[in-house]
């Protein structure tokens, strides 16, 4: 009996050494304050990076730390609820043709109650925008200035990928491919249509989508090979999900959820149906998912391989362990800093957290020297 | 007066199920039209689920909503009632379709034309759930008539 306590007593103490060292190997940097909302995060070069606020600037910051004015050229956003200025990519080709992708809400010009989701792409010169285009236009349009999703993915092949929320109220559209509520769109760069979409010849259906029955995708990535695509999006009081996206698939919103309605009533009594999708993984209660990024650099490599996923509630980082597309376990990082809206991986191999808020932060996580 | 508050209670209570029941069934019709398994133990199942959890997990308790809703503009009855000479039961009919009008019409202006009740997102379910405060206040009306008769 004595062994046996000994025994655990020494297991709890190595466990708990093992868990300090890895604390240890990391430490937080903040790059930039102040900004108001940060959402989406690109990096135009190895030492700068562009930031997206929600209220509808975005700038670029040095390395070091200066924040520019904002970017002339970016269109009026409709700035009210979860809208505003909300994801930037840059082009796979960007050091040759300076194309940014940017995705925000906006109000219908003829019809100030009707706001949309739009994403344009533009030159990034001379810090401005230039030859400003729409490459997507989410219709029909919504009266709820709630549920955009709005994130962006270049895929390996070149296509696009966008999110696009059910806009709170019109969640049973996400069942249906007559619309832009709750899907996720594949689009060529210029926005152009792919020969490839599942959808392309199915009666009544928007030849852009790619996938279907989403509530509110707040984040995407992608493995290093581009073979698998990583989604999560908010479920209401509870059932937040990972889903890995194959196209053409029904991923189940609202028919099969695990989460409730705000005002705790079923959505659904339902968790499961032939022909809709599963998540990976699932959330109960709520954690709020927000951006996500697949590591797969040197300067951690303890964490390659693994999938991060920031979130709003309480504040922190999940960071899955994946076995191929499974997920087998998850550890909570970053838990002290506040909500968190957006997580990328920098160039160099650090992760750059952003803070949500009206005085947000941009984060680096980098090794301890 | 003890009489008054059962009244009104009662009035919560109808008010606040047929607000509940008409969210559950409007939902299970769709899920019904999408070839979801509904049978008659998931309505009744359901209906039950959601008189709980939607005045004990909710953001706000239903109950409490209605509740509220009624008691300022069944106040505001029974003042009016004072110059106003007008049947007691088609007044307190006014006032409850006029509180849920409020919870439907004012609230969802207050969160970006979000309608936190499900069933009051289409304008036939705005239509119901302002019957259904008129229906509450014509049998609190009705009552208190009964009463003072």
């Amino acid at each position: 009996m004595k062994f046996i306590k000994l025994y655990l007593l020494g297991l709890l103490l190595l466990a708990n050494t093992l868990s300090a060292n890895v604390e240890s190997e990391y430490e937080l940097e903040t790059i930039a304050e102040g900004l108001h909302s940060p959402w989406g995060v690109a990096f135009p070069s190895e030492d700068e990076i562009l930031v997206t606020e929600l209220s509808g600037s975005l700038r670029l910051i040095s390395s070091g730390g200066l924040i520019s004015e904002p970017i002339q050229g970016v269109p009026e956003v409709l700035f009210a609820g979860q809208g505003g200025l909300s994801d930037i990519v840059l082009h796979p080709e960007f050091d040759s043709n300076k194309l940014i992708y940017l995705s925000f809400s906006e109000t219908d010009p003829s019809n100030k109650n009707l706001n949309t989701l739009r994403v344009i792409r533009a030159i990034f010169e001379d810090n401005s925008l230039k030859n400003i285009e729409t490459v997507f236009l989410a219709t029909p349009l919504r009266k709820t200035a709630a549920h955009y999703g709005a994130r962006m993915l270049f895929m390996n092949d070149g296509t696009l990928l966008i999110t696009t929320g059910d806009g709170f109220n019109y969640r049973e559209q996400a069942q249906y491919l007559n619309n832009h509520y709750g899907k996720m769109i594949r689009i060529n760069d210029d926005g152009s249509i792919p020969e490839d979409n599942p959808f392309l010849t199915t009666e009544g259906a928007l030849p852009e989508i790619w996938s279907y029955g989403h509530r509110n995708m707040q984040g995407i990535a992608q493995n290093t090979e581009g073979t698998i695509i990583f989604e999560n999006e908010h479920g209401p009081m509870g059932g937040d999900e990972l889903n890995i996206i194959n196209p053409k698939l029904n991923y189940g919103w609202p028919a099969i959820s695990y989460g409730k309605d705000y005002s705790g009533a079923l959505i659904t009594p339902f968790t499961q149906k032939e022909g809709m999708e599963q998540p990976n993984k699932y959330w109960v209660p709520s954690i709020a998912p927000s951006g996500m990024t697949f590591y797969d650099k040197d300067l951690f490599p303890q964490w390659k391989g693994s999938l991060f996923v920031s979130a709003l509630k309480p504040g922190d980082v999940r960071r899955l362990i994946l076995d191929g597309e499974e997920v087998i376990s998850e550890e909570i990082l970053f838990d002290d800093i506040g909500r968190i809206r957006n997580i990328i991986t920098a160039p160099d191999g650090s992760l750059i957290l952003a803070t949500d808020g009206k005085n947000g932060k941009l984060i680096r996580v980098k090794p301890v020297k | 007066m003890y009489k008054n508050i059962l009244m009104f209670l009662a009035t919560v209570f109808i008010v606040t199920f047929l607000l509940v029941s008409h969210t559950t069934v409007t939902n299970l019709m769709w899920l019904s039209s999408l070839d979801m398994p509904v049978t008659i133990s998931t309505i009744l199942t359901s209906i039950s689920h959601d008189m709980i959890s939607m005045n004990s997990s909710g953001a706000v308790p239903a109950a409490a909503l209605v509740a509220i809703g009624l008691l300022i503009s069944f106040a505001v009855a029974r003042i009016a009632l004072i110059w106003i000479k007008i049947n007691r039961r088609y007044a307190y009919a006014i006032a409850g379709g006029c509180a849920l009008l409020a919870i439907v019409i004012l609230m969802p202006l207050a969160f970006y034309n979000l309608d936190l009740i499900a069933g009051a997102r289409s304008a036939t379910g705005k239509i119901y759930l302002i019957a259904s405060g008129a229906l509450g206040g014509y049998y609190f009306g009705f009552n208190l008539s009964k009463k003072e008769n």
